[in-house]
């Protein structure tokens, strides 16, 4: 009776990820490298490994929750749509949003969060009358200590490197937020309705993102990832503001590719 | 059913409205044959519906009944449509609804469990869901499957091509199948393996959907009345039809058709295939196939809850094995396989169209002769009623002319309805024809561009002749040069001139644009680097009598290549890379030891496949323009077609050539493989029209679609830009599946064309909302279809005659159903970049390097199904549940 009834979750996840990757290849008719491949794959294996307890006790995965009759400031009715895991246990019920980005990050941009989830709290809370106890972001990017411990033959490393992270940012409950995140949401409709599609401002790309690591500008956190950025003028601005004023009238725009070694040996022995 | 109401009453406290509650709520009125429809629940029921009467409303108040007043459950329905867009539509309608109910009630609803999309997604499901569908076996995963072009590609390979030809019982040589092929189904002596497998494929899926069986079907070949085709012509085709089959087994693949027919081969075996589902939902029931009929009505064997919804007219899709009968006579069907008589429900009344454009069509259709023998007819009869009563005329066409003249008149008389405001944006007008590929259309486009309006017309011939994507190629050939291919025949000569057209192309836009020049003589020295490169290694491995195959040894080997006379700088920082250095101990321990040649290839390969040099070229003026006016609500369709292009180059990356090495540079091996065959082969399919294209039309544009492409959907103003069809009586393979069909077809061979023809021009005709456009030509050689002539002689405006004041101004959308925002791929994607958006939400762009979105979905499905997994083992182990663990 002292045998672990969930030992084999970690091939179980390794087999389903697996086959989610194939599937998820022939739909989006791309891929992703090895590389990225398998910090996805330890992404859910230290999700399983570190929070265990909350994933143990989810009682509704990836509940779909929706705001309909929403009109926007120019007449559009829309609907919108969230998905969200909750948990209930010991009388408390406990709404999480997984997300693939690092709890730094989110902790130093707690607004935009609190804006989203203060929405799905009022969907559940106020508009299906399910009780809420709390709320939280689940952040499954781990920091670099949990990935140099991978790395380390000590088999204490992981260990100790687990129990440092902080995966799970509580999000407070603000009506507030929600009123003001709505209205945003309606000006978003009306804009991508009637074709507005202009990239944000240099200023926009120049800005540290706060709690990114090496105080990453959005330009480049963001931007340089971006495929489409060859032919973005607030890109190029960008770009080139950070290069010798010498080289600009002589040649095209180029950029370097990030990760060009990964992604070599990536497509070559795939 | 009230005791449902309790049970909800008890578990929320609070009170469900009643369904008229919720239509006065969401401001639906419907009329008695739709409220009837909606609220119908047990036993078959089938529902004919009109166009425009509302019928997708129906359906999805229906599908809410049945959910929150009957307890009927999301995973116990089974709701087949015909396009995944329409899937997504009814999707997002039911979630906004349901999500309604929620909030009132407190009750949750999710659709995941639900059955919702095309047959073939639907099949795919079947196959896969081994919960369900086979719950004691495990059945090995499904084989992947084929699309069109890939089905094309499997077939036109010279290895399935083998096994295919000497299935054929003459055991031919490869070749010789092919001319006997072409001899049989093209009337041709042609090598052509490219027009074999073209006339083969509608054949091997026609078989598949009538669930036609060689073994049983060739002893009775002789006694069989055979049309046009001998005993052995029919042998052969099924020999290569189980080879075809064979073929696929051998790569673990399946095509569309044989997807159903394994789907159905499940259901058969399954005993409760039956009572998986308590109700399944079957849309545009006119134009599904055998082997559809016979899946439905298995899945609706335990309940007889089956509930057809579709229209004879508009049926089209005959060509891909459609059966109208299917539809028409679905009240037989119900008595033969259900033994059970359905409810029918005439949806008659059109909200769509004004009251002259309805009267038209009913017109229209009423000049085909539709009878059948003994009182009845091959039509389901009907009047559409027209709900809007505006009496002003709707319907116009221009003044008899020669083309020119007929299409300068429409194309000013669009110019004044933009310029008066009477459409929102150019792409409410749209233009329909039979066929785009036609000296019709590209004559009509002209004169369009004469009054300075912008055309979207990706499928009005190639779509690989559209500007954007001859700019594109054009510089992709000038960049990988020119290959030589082999061969000969029309198809090669045309591709010959389109690839000159190309090059040339090609020098005009560097000469226009220096730095682009640059940038083109760039990466042609950086070929030619790594084919000299890919030389002086090449002979350090001479020298030193190393193997190719050998393993990279970094201590013997690193110093000597990088030292390789001649080899260029960037070739020696590749070898000599730490990072590859730390590679190789790295795979040695896996146990998949680098090579000597993977390192060659590694160091000789360019740092860009051909998704990254199309986003690179598109920094270059010319193409940048086109983001900057789609990014300022301009014009979309340049950025619309650029869109296309990248989901065809991303399949030749997947599944062809992702890094380009040397090896394959060498001889223009790889320009061989993108021009010479796979770019080639999509030039010689001519893009066959996809009427389900998920792509939104783009603002600022006039879209030209085939009637077929326009199927569903509606427009403010339509344009019907040919009123021509000939009759060529009905196609071969008619002649040939019909003497094989064990129930005898009722549409006359003689008579089915007509038919046919008579409902495509419906179905154009029906499109229109506020004003319906008929091209008037006349003189030498001009012609129109019989059925017009009374309608153009007394019926209709001449454009000339035609008042627009009276004309109300286009609604800006469709208002049926509200669209859904997702907060995290619609909202926070915007936020972050509104040009990100656009590219890649909207126009589905397919992205190179970033891999973003692919990683988010994958972590969290993955997520998902550690979840469930969690959720099934706590219950099972759990003690016996008690009544109340809320």
């Amino acid at each position: 009776m002292t045998e672990d009834p969930f030992a084999d979750v970690e091939d179980f996840i390794r087999q389903r990820f697996e086959e989610n990757f194939q599937q998820l290849t022939l739909e989006s008719g791309h891929t992703l490298t090895a590389d990225v491949k398998e910090t996805a794959l330890q992404q859910v294996l230290l999700y399983w490994r570190k929070l265990r307890h909350v994933a143990e006790r989810v009682t509704d995965t990836e509940v779909r929750l929706s705001l309909p009759n929403q009109t926007s400031p120019q007449g559009r009715e829309f609907t919108i749509e969230g998905v969200v895991d909750i948990v209930r246990a010991d009388d408390q019920t406990v709404m999480y949003d997984i997300k693939t980005h690092d709890a730094d990050y989110v902790r130093a941009n707690l607004e935009l969060y609190k804006q989203q989830l203060n929405v799905y709290a009022h969907i559940w809370q106020e508009l299906r009358g399910e009780p809420l106890d709390g709320m939280a972001v689940i952040a499954t990017d781990f920091p670099h200590a949990v990935k140099d411990a991978l790395a380390n033959p000590d088999p204490l490393a992981l260990p100790a490197a687990l129990q440092a992270w902080q995966p799970l940012v509580p999000i407070e409950y603000d009506p507030a937020h929600k009123d003001r995140t709505l209205y945003a949401f309606g000006e978003t409709v009306d804009k991508i309705e009637s074709g507005e599609f202009a990239p944000p401002p240099l200023e926009r790309l120049n800005e540290t993102i706060p709690g990114a690591l090496t105080h990453e500008r959005f330009g480049t956190r963001i931007c340089r990832q971006c495929d489409a950025r060859f032919s973005c003028a607030s890109y190029r601005q960008y770009a080139r503001g950070s290069r010798q004023v010498g080289e600009r009238r002589m040649t095209y725009f180029t950029d370097d590719q990030p990760d060009q070694e990964l992604w070599r040996d990536a497509g070559l022995s795939g | 059913m009230s005791t449902f109401r309790d049970h909800l009453l008890a578990i929320t406290g609070r009170e469900l409205p009643t369904i008229e509650q919720l239509w006065e709520m969401t401001g639906f009125s419907p009329n008695d044959a739709q409220r009837q429809a909606i609220l119908h629940v047990e036993g078959p029921l089938y529902l004919t519906a009109g166009p425009g009467s509302g019928k997708t409303r129906v359906l999805l108040w229906r599908t809410l009944n049945l959910m929150v007043y009957h307890g009927v459950k999301a995973e116990q329905i089974f709701l087949s449509t015909f396009t995944e867009k329409a899937a997504k539509q009814l999707g997002d309608g039911l979630r906004s609804l349901l999500g309604l109910v929620t909030n009132l009630t407190g009750q949750p609803y999710d659709l995941a469990g639900m059955y919702l999309g095309t047959v073939h997604s639907l099949c795919q499901r079947i196959l896969s869901d081994r919960r369900r569908f086979s719950p004691n076996r495990q059945r090995p995963r499904p084989p992947t499957l084929l699309d069109d072009l890939g089905q094309y590609f499997h077939l036109y390979d010279s290895q399935n091509w083998e096994i295919v030809a000497s299935a054929a019982g003459l055991r031919p040589e490869p070749e010789e199948a092919v001319q006997a092929v072409n001899r049989l189904l093209n009337d041709a002596d042609s090598g052509s393996r490219h027009r074999a497998v073209e006339a083969l494929r509608p054949i091997f899926n026609r078989f598949s959907e009538e669930l036609l069986d060689p073994a049983d079907l060739r002893p009775r070949l002789n006694s069989l009345q055979l049309d046009g085709f001998t005993p052995q012509n029919v042998d052969f085709l099924l020999a290569l039809y189980e080879g075809y089959r064979h073929s696929l087994q051998h790569t673990r693949q399946t095509d569309f058709a044989l997807l159903q027919r394994e789907a159905f081969q499940v259901l058969q075996e399954f005993e409760s295939a039956g009572a998986v589902f308590r109700h399944v939902i079957v849309d545009e029931y006119q134009d599904t196939n055998t082997i559809q009929e016979r899946i439905f009505f298995r899945l609706a064997s335990g309940t007889g809850n089956l509930c057809v919804v579709g229209d004879d007219d508009q049926a089209l899709y005959r060509f891909r094995g459609a059966t109208v009968e299917n539809f028409v006579q679905f009240p037989a069907r119900c008595q033969t396989y259900l033994a059970q008589t359905p409810r029918t429900i005439a949806l008659d009344i059109n909200y769509r169209s004004r009251a002259h454009i309805v009267q038209t069509y009913n017109r229209f259709m009423a000049q085909t002769d539709w009878r059948a023998a003994e009182g009845t007819t091959f039509r389901v009869p009907k009047t559409i009623i027209p709900h809007r009563a505006d009496p002003s005329p709707a319907v116009l066409s221009s003044a008899p002319a020669a083309p020119e003249d007929a299409c300068r008149e429409i194309a000013r008389f669009v110019r004044r309805l933009i310029d008066e405001g009477k459409v929102e944006n150019p792409n409410q007008i749209a233009f329909l024809y039979p066929s785009l590929k036609s000296e019709q259309t590209r004559r009509m486009i002209a004169a369009l561009e004469a009054e300075g309006l912008l055309v979207y017309a990706p499928r009005a011939g190639r779509f690989l002749e559209v500007d954007e994507a001859r700019d594109v190629l054009g510089l992709f050939l000038a960049i990988f040069g020119r290959p030589r291919i082999e061969g000969m025949g029309h198809d090669l000569e045309a591709y010959q001139i389109y690839l000159t057209r190309l090059n040339e192309r090609a020098r005009e836009l560097q000469e226009t644009d220096p730095l682009l020049k640059q940038f083109v003589d760039d990466r042609r020295a950086e070929i030619q680097r790594a084919l000299d490169d890919y030389k002086a290694l090449q002979n350090v491995l001479t020298h030193n009598r190393w193997r190719p195959e050998q393993p990279y040894d970094p201590a013997a080997m690193k110093r000597a290549l990088a030292a390789a006379p001649g080899l260029s700088e960037t070739g020696r920082r590749l070898v000599s890379s730490v990072y590859l250095d730390r590679l190789v101990p790295l795979r040695a321990r896996e146990g998949r030891p680098l090579s000597l040649e993977y390192v060659i290839r590694r160091a000789t390969s360019l740092d860009w496949n051909l998704l990254d040099l199309f986003y690179q070229l598109m920094g270059f003026e010319h193409f940048k323009a086109m983001f900057d006016r789609a990014e300022r609500n301009g014009d979309e369709g340049a950025v619309a077609n650029l869109g296309l292009l990248t989901q065809y180059l991303a399949r030749f990356v997947q599944e062809r050539v992702n890094v380009i090495t040397a090896a394959l540079l060498n001889d223009h091996k790889f320009s061989g493989m993108f021009f010479g065959s796979y770019l080639f082969a999509l030039f010689r399919l001519e893009e066959s029209e996809r009427e389900d294209e998920e792509n939104p039309f783009p603002r600022g544009r006039i879209p030209f679609l085939t009637i077929h492409q326009a199927k569903g959907l509606e427009f403010p103003v339509v344009v019907l830009g040919n009123l021509d069809k000939r009759d060529r009586g009905a196609p071969r393979i008619e002649r040939l599946v019909r003497p094989l069909l064990p129930r005898p077809a009722s549409e006359p061979l003689e008579r089915m064309t007509a038919f046919d023809i008579a409902r495509m021009f419906y179905v154009a005709l029906s499109r229109a909302q506020n004003l319906l456009i008929l091209a008037h030509f006349s003189g030498r050689g001009q012609r129109h279809h019989s059925a017009f002539t009374p309608l153009l002689n007394e019926h209709v405006t001449r454009l000339a005659d035609f008042d627009l004041a009276t004309l109300p101004p286009a609604a800006a959308r469709d208002e049926t159903l509200p669209r859904v925002y997702s907060f995290t791929a619609d909202y926070l994607l915007y936020q972050k970049c509104p040009r990100q958006y656009m590219i890649f939400r909207k126009f589905g762009f397919v992205p190179s390097r970033s891999q973003t979105m692919l990683f988010g979905s994958l972590v969290h499905r993955t997520l998902e199904d550690l979840h469930h997994e969690l959720i099934r083992r706590r219950a099972a182990t759990a003690s016996p549940p008690k009544k109340d663990d809320r």
